[in-house]
């Protein structure tokens, strides 16, 4: 019994991860349409941003996350201004940007392996290896952490998303871009916005993985694949829905490796977009694809 | 008669495409209903984006209370007292009634005004109250409509355009929607009407515009041109008057 109890807290804690990762994204997609497939490429630059920070100052990951969010967000508006604000008057925006972010996520893989070159790595704060137990059920320190430092920022977007003025403008905007513009939003700062907080998300959430996983450049691949489905599942662009995604899932995926091993966890992701999209093609929280 | 908005001799497209509109103006006086008819395609949706700034102005003017729109963005244009209610999906369909309503004061500073004009909009259409919390997309067609209109006076606009606010509604609450229209009237707003029922449009308005192709064939009263022989001719074959 405790082994369960054990399993549904070490899932829920990487299911916050998880969140976090996808929300960044899917608050990119809902209101820009771009499928950033450089996200967890940008994730992996806020892992070594965490990583090398603590091998060289000895600073904590949890104390560099804000750091590691501010580079990211201020990569994001650097990657807005000079790519995506000018691709977004092309006809052909959406096509384009699916090819443009690929080919950003295997330059920053590149330029990451140049860098710091493609062996494991993983920040090791003492609490990383460090666990309580809860009469006994066994709970990693670094995995907690990491839980509820996602859960903490998660909450924090989505409460600003639904009370502030801009939270409001992100909301029209993902909604309805045009009746949006027309009362007044400007539809073009709130996609900036967007686009820096997503990645700030993408900073933190590496900040965190760089202590929970070991990583190296090239993982982001395996990573966008758990993302896509998460976002899919959720209903593109639904923030909620792919929060409710990576939490379900993650511990699902959690109770399957420890019943039928490690090797059979991961593929839970797959099986279930596999099964959504047969069964309910618009995510678990989208609308019905509309004609045309 | 004065001119609360003066359309003249405009020629726009979408991006750089053809120029769809091709001369089309309009004289619009305050205070009454214009309804803008013509048959499927002859740009009066895209006549509205014009004057809302939504497509550019290439040619001729869109003067408003003395100054030229021409070039203003969208927000602008709302700014000087325009709101423009789209075709169809004006709302956003997961916000609530209430959030709605606050989205259609974005533009608005003031907080506390902003809250007592919901609050006003409330009294007059008590279902948006009743409503208040639902997702706004999961209300009827007609109440969408109703909230897509009671939204805009949210920041008493001088003009406000509609674009086939009957579009897809039962004919029994078609009715209501030229209500609302009526309530506004009252309230001074000026109101610009696209219907494609063109009989059912010219009956509630005082002013009648026709657009074929890009350019205005003749505007005029609204009862004088509901029986102009011309409509008919406009009208046969394709689609009748009603
Ligand atoms: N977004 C658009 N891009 C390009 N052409 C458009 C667009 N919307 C409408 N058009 C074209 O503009 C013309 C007029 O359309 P519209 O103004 O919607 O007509 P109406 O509202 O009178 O039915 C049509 O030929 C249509 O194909
Ligand atoms: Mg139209």
């Amino acid at each position: 019994m405790s082994d369960l109890i054990q399993i549904l807290i070490l899932g829920l804690a990487l299911g916050g991860v998880y969140a976090l990762m996808g929300a960044g994204l899917s608050l990119v997609f809902g209101v820009m349409r771009i499928v950033n497939l450089a996200h967890p490429s940008l994730i992996m630059l806020g892992a070594y941003v965490a990583y090398w920070a603590f091998r060289l100052y000895g600073i904590d990951p949890l104390i560099i996350l804000p750091v590691a969010m501010v580079i990211l967000a201020a990569t994001g508006v650097i990657l807005y201004k000079l790519v995506f604000e000018r691709e977004a008057r092309s006809a052909k925006y959406s096509e384009m940007t699916v090819l443009l972010t690929f080919a950003f996520a295997m330059v920053f893989e590149g330029a990451l392996a140049t860098a710091f070159t493609n062996t494991q790595r993983v920040t090791s704060p003492a609490y990383a290896t460090d666990a309580i137990f809860i009469a006994d059920i066994f709970i990693p320190l670094g995995q907690l952490y990491a839980g509820i430092v996602s859960l903490v920022l998660i909450a924090g977007l989505a409460l600003w998303l639904k009370y502030t003025r801009f939270g409001y403008a992100i909301r029209a905007t993902t909604q309805n871009r045009e009746a949006a513009e027309l009362l007044g939003v400007n539809v073009n700062f709130v996609g900036l916005v967007s686009f820096a907080i997503g990645l700030a998300l993408a900073g933190a959430a590496g900040a965190l993985v760089s202590f929970v996983f070991s990583f190296y450049p090239s993982k982001h691949w395996e990573w966008i694949a758990i993302l896509m489905s998460l976002v899919v599942l959720g209903g593109m662009g639904s923030i909620l829905g792919t929060v409710v995604a990576a939490y379900t899932l993650s511990v699902v995926a959690a109770y399957v490796g420890f019943f039928f091993g490690a090797t059979w966890s991961t593929l839970t992701f797959f099986v279930a977009l596999f099964v959504v999209l047969l069964v309910r093609p618009q995510g678990l929280f989208g609308e019905k694809p509309e004609l045309a | 008669m004065t001119k609360l908005l003066e359309v003249k001799d405009v020629v726009a497209g979408y991006g750089d495409g053809p120029a769809i509109l091709n001369g089309a103006s309009i004289d619009v006086q305050p205070g009454k209903v214009h309804c803008i008819i013509g048959p499927n395609g002859a740009g009066k949706s895209t006549l509205l984006k014009a004057i809302c700034g939504m497509l550019k102005v290439r040619q001729g003017s869109v003067m408003f209370k003395g100054q030229n729109l021409k070039g203003k963005r969208p927000d602008q244009v709302l700014r000087e007292g325009i709101c423009f209610v789209p075709q169809e999906r004006a709302l956003f369909p997961k916000m609530t009634v209430r959030e709605n309503l606050r989205m259609g004061g974005f533009s608005m500073t003031d907080k506390a005004t902003l809250e007592k004009r919901i609050d006003e909009i409330e009294e007059r259409f008590p279902i948006l109250r009743e409503r208040r919390d639902q997702h706004a997309g999961t209300m009827s067609g007609g109440q969408q409509q109703t909230l897509a209109m009671a939204r805009t006076m949210i920041l008493r606009p001088e003009i406000v355009m509609l674009d086939e606010p009957s579009l897809g509604l039962a004919p029994k609450i078609v009715q209501e929607v030229f209500d609302i229209m009526k309530v506004m009237t009252e309230d001074g707003i000026t109101v610009l009407l696209v219907e494609q029922n063109a009989l059912m449009g010219l009956k509630h308005a005082d002013w009648g515009v026709v657009l074929d192709l890009g350019r205005t064939l003749f505007e005029g009263p609204a009862k004088e041109v509901l029986t102009d022989p011309r409509i008919q001719e406009l009208y046969l074959g394709g689609q009748k008057a009603a």
